[in-house]
């Protein structure tokens, strides 16, 4: 069962979508956990979410972007380049942090360039960066002209009644994944970090439908499932976008088990639930926008501080990696207020800065995890 | 951080060398040549200033009251606001608060201090930021982390939804010091109702954040006094934009730094307003005259210069320029969108108007002139979008007939650094020759001065800009 969700996770076109293109159904791409995707679902569409799955130059990334930006919309603007994203009918960007909000232009104008790689669907959508009263007004507006937007172009009607059923459908698989999430963070560690990774990342590429029976199977396998943390340090993965399973098993390799994380690819995207009761586009934008989790949105430092510690806690860990892509200020510099508090509760923590995409900074990351490894142990 | 470098205030250490500086134009000329072998690592820098007249020694004496002001605040009993330069300060000095802006505090430590400010840049990230981070904020903001300046109040910033980096900063030091913190958040769009609702709402939410932090609540009379104060100077600035236009261009190109230190410092103030005054009487001569605001009177080449300056040691990019015969017609940090400014053109919906029947006239203005700051107004949308970086760049260039177009900004940069090359490559396309310089504007160490120059002198050879032109 994991395996066909590893496939899923591990290329950008798997079996799933390949059937779903297949049966004439569109794919909206978007690369940030603030979109809610059960607009797109509602619409009879995939959402899918966009990552830099084995890029293996950045010629066409650095074309455009300029040389001081996170390596992650690079390898999507790469791979979007070199027509890999073909199979995408819209694109929704958002302003989830600087270097992603200007893959906006930077798509566009490599169209200019290679002509047809710019999806015939593409917005900007805007996400304040605050929770006021007035901010939630804002993004519940800005939700309803992006479902005016889609009806239009598509030519389709998103009902409140399709609304409410995608809701249902996400929160029952984000259930799912939260009881995973106890599977993985109790004592007995039934999943391994990198499979955990895999199982979300499938869910971003895949039927919803789909997902949630191979979750609903999943979780009754992992309940009987063998315990994996024995002899192994836990550990707890935090900080900017990371979808590579291979860093997942270079820290597991090195003697840990990665047992919880606030990944925007991992548990960030499933740490909460859409209210079903209240009017759907409302409660789309509460449950999306009070999501302060990243450190996009400024000034809430301290829920994400405490977030960390009750899931340390839970969890059990021996020590947090805080990892960052390099160029993500927002991440790496919180990870350095991360590190001074929870060192200063007792909490061992090592920094990591890295580039986004396949390793090629193996030998480095494995002698700092050796390292850490040996500081804990 | 060395240990001779804890030894004084950062904010201390440039308010005695400024006032110092400040105090010594009030004295003979002898006097003043005295100082200047007792200030070795400022001389150039206060002679690149000085050397303008009048508005030099009152940009001087502006600086040291603004720095006096940092340093006395705790003891006079006023509040003091971590804050940044892209957010207007009337509205602080209508409450009596203290800004204590980062940006133009590291833009004095990069032209007095010896070493400039690679100390309190580098602290930063011994305090836990990345080594990428914008170097403007560090700059300053590293001193008040390690306890060498008065330590800030509470924090506000506008830069959110404008530059991730500049928010990160103050975000940073909010849980760093542990102070409270307020964010004006901006949407992409400048103008229409929602962004305008969403303008005045954010702002009604900071007047009630400062009404909590000083305890007391807007006093009227002062705020009417401070708008007064702004729509004078509003008036000032469109002048001082409109005599930029005419060829040569009589604006000494350093002016441009005056007027937008001064404004993000003093902005709303009388100091500011007479500054801006003395400036205009240079200009005004200048224009009369035929003259250029260069050194030589001459003028070679027209520069926009898009994003922001070059700061560090000595003040050498604005007597380069000087020198060269090159005019600094603005950059972003000079336009501020203020009602009348000659590039606002038929956009009136761009630009912020004074006005004061009533107080929520007056907060209204304010939160547009806020919403109309340098970087806040143009990078907050796709740069291709209208009244966005490229719409205002073509602006610019068209009004002010400029023979190019030079990019600096510093690492920290995401937000321009994620747009500059299609940026530059539609203002070539439009017929307007641009130049990138990978440079940190704050911070040497990563391009040198020298290796600077020698591209900006490279890309006006093989542009052939102002090529065997005087005027």
């Amino acid at each position: 069962m994991i395996g066909k969700l590893k496939e899923a996770a591990s290329t950008l076109s798997n079996p799933y979508l390949k059937k779903w293109k297949e049966a004439g159904k569109a794919v909206i791409g978007y690369p940030c956990t603030f979109v809610p995707e059960e607009i797109i679902h509602a619409a009879g569409m995939l959402p899918y979410r966009l990552r830099g799955v084995g890029t293996t130059s950045l010629s066409i990334g650095d074309t455009y972007f300029g040389p001081v930006i996170c390596s992650f919309p690079k390898c999507v603007l790469q791979l979007a380049g070199q027509e890999s994203y073909r199979f995408l009918d819209g694109v929704i960007i958002t302003n989830g942090c600087d270097s992603m909000r200007r893959l906006d232009e930077c798509w566009r104008k490599a169209e200019e360039d290679i002509a047809g790689i710019l999806p015939g669907y593409f917005r900007y959508f805007g996400v304040p960066h605050k929770t006021a009263s007035y901010s939630f007004d804002w993004f519940e507006q800005e939700i309803r002209e992006l479902i005016r937007s889609i009806e239009e172009h598509f030519g389709l009607q998103i009902t409140d009644s399709a609304l409410r059923k995608s809701i249902r459908l996400y929160n029952s698989s984000r259930r799912l994944l939260q009881r995973i999430d106890e599977l993985r963070s109790g004592p007995e560690v039934r999943i391994s970090g990198q499979d955990a990774l895999a199982v979300v990342l499938a869910g971003s590429s895949m039927p919803r439908e789909r997902y949630t029976s191979i979750l609903e199977g999943l979780v009754k396998s992992l309940e009987s499932a063998p315990g994996r943390a024995e002899g192994k340090n836990r550990l707890m993965l935090v900080g900017s976008a990371s979808d590579d399973l291979d860093f997942i098993r270079l820290i597991e390799d090195s003697g840990a088990i990665v047992v919880a994380d606030t990944l925007c690819f991992g548990a960030r995207s499933y740490s909460d639930l859409t209210d079903e009761k209240d009017d759907p586009v409302s409660a789309l934008s509460r449950r999306y926008l009070s999501n302060s989790l990243c450190p996009r949105m400024f000034g809430y430092y301290r829920n994400r501080l405490s977030h960390i510690l009750d899931k340390a806690k839970k969890a059990r860990v021996d020590g947090v990696i805080l990892q960052n892509i390099r160029f993500c200020d927002l991440h790496g510099s919180e990870n350095g207020i991360f590190e001074r508090d929870l060192e200063r509760r007792g909490i061992p923590c090592m920094r990591m800065e890295r580039e986004y995409g396949p390793l090629v900074e193996t030998g480095r990351i494995r002698m700092r995890l050796d390292a850490f490894m040996e500081r804990i142990s | 951080m060395k240990r001779e470098t804890r030894e004084y205030n950062y904010d201390w250490m440039m308010w005695t060398i400024v006032e110092n500086a400040a105090a010594a134009f009030d004295g003979s000329r002898k006097e003043y040549e005295t100082l200047l072998r007792f200030i070795p690592n400022f001389r150039d820098s206060l002679d690149a200033i000085v050397r303008q007249g009048e508005p030099g020694v009152l940009l001087i004496k502006l600086m040291a009251k603004y720095l006096r002001n940092c340093i006395n605040a705790p003891r006079q009993g006023k509040k003091t606001a971590l804050t940044t330069f892209c957010f207007a300060p009337p509205v602080l000095y209508a409450f009596d608060v203290v800004p204590v802006v980062l940006e133009p505090m590291t833009v004095m430590g990069t032209f007095i201090l010896q070493r400039g400010t690679a100390e309190y840049l580098d602290y930063c990230c011994e305090a836990g930021f990345t080594e990428t981070s914008c170097s403007s904020q560090r700059g300053a903001l590293g001193a008040y982390l390690a306890g060498l300046a008065v330590r800030p109040d509470f924090i506000i910033c506008d830069s959110p939804g404008i530059c991730d980096t500049n928010a990160n900063s103050y975000s940073f030091a909010s849980a760093y010091l542990g102070i409270p913190f307020y964010q004006l958040n901006y949407p992409s769009t400048l103008t229409g109702s929602r962004a305008t609702d969403y303008h005045r709402q954010d702002f009604r939410g900071l007047v009630a954040f400062l009404e909590e932090q000083t305890g007391t609540a807007l006093d009227i009379e002062r705020f009417r006094q401070v708008i007064a104060e702004m729509r004078k100077q509003s008036v000032l600035i469109s002048e001082f934009n409109e005599l930029q236009r005419i060829v040569p261009s009589p604006v000494p190109g350093i002016f441009n730094l005056f007027l937008y230190s001064g404004n993000f410092l003093m902005g709303g103030t009388e100091d500011f307003t007479s500054l801006l005054e003395s400036m205009l009487k240079t200009v005004r001569q200048n224009a009369a005259q035929g003259r250029a605001g260069t050194l030589s009177g001459r003028e070679r080449a027209r520069g926009f210069f898009s994003y922001i300056d070059h700061y560090t040691t000595d003040l050498r990019f604005w007597s380069f320029l000087e020198r060269h015969d090159i005019s600094h017609l603005g950059c972003i940090l000079s336009t501020f969108w203020q009602e009348n400014a000659p590039y606002s053109g038929d956009r009136p919906d761009s630009v912020y108007r004074v006005k004061d029947a009533d107080l929520d006239d007056m907060i209204d203005s304010l939160a547009l002139q806020v919403s109309r700051m340098p970087m806040v107004k143009s990078i907050r949308g796709p740069y291709d979008a209208p009244d966005m970086w490229l719409d205002d760049t073509l602006t610019m260039t068209r009004l002010l007939r400029t023979d190019f177009v030079a990019y600096f900004g510093t690492i920290g940069c995401r937000n321009t650094w994620g747009m500059v090359k299609p940026y530059a490559r539609d203002l070539e396309r439009e017929g307007m020759p641009t130049l990138i310089l990978y440079a940190d504007a704050f911070d040497d160490r990563v391009q040198s001065w020298e290796a600077v120059i020698d591209r900006i002198q490279e890309f006006l050879a093989l542009r052939r800009i102002g090529a065997g032109r005087t005027a």
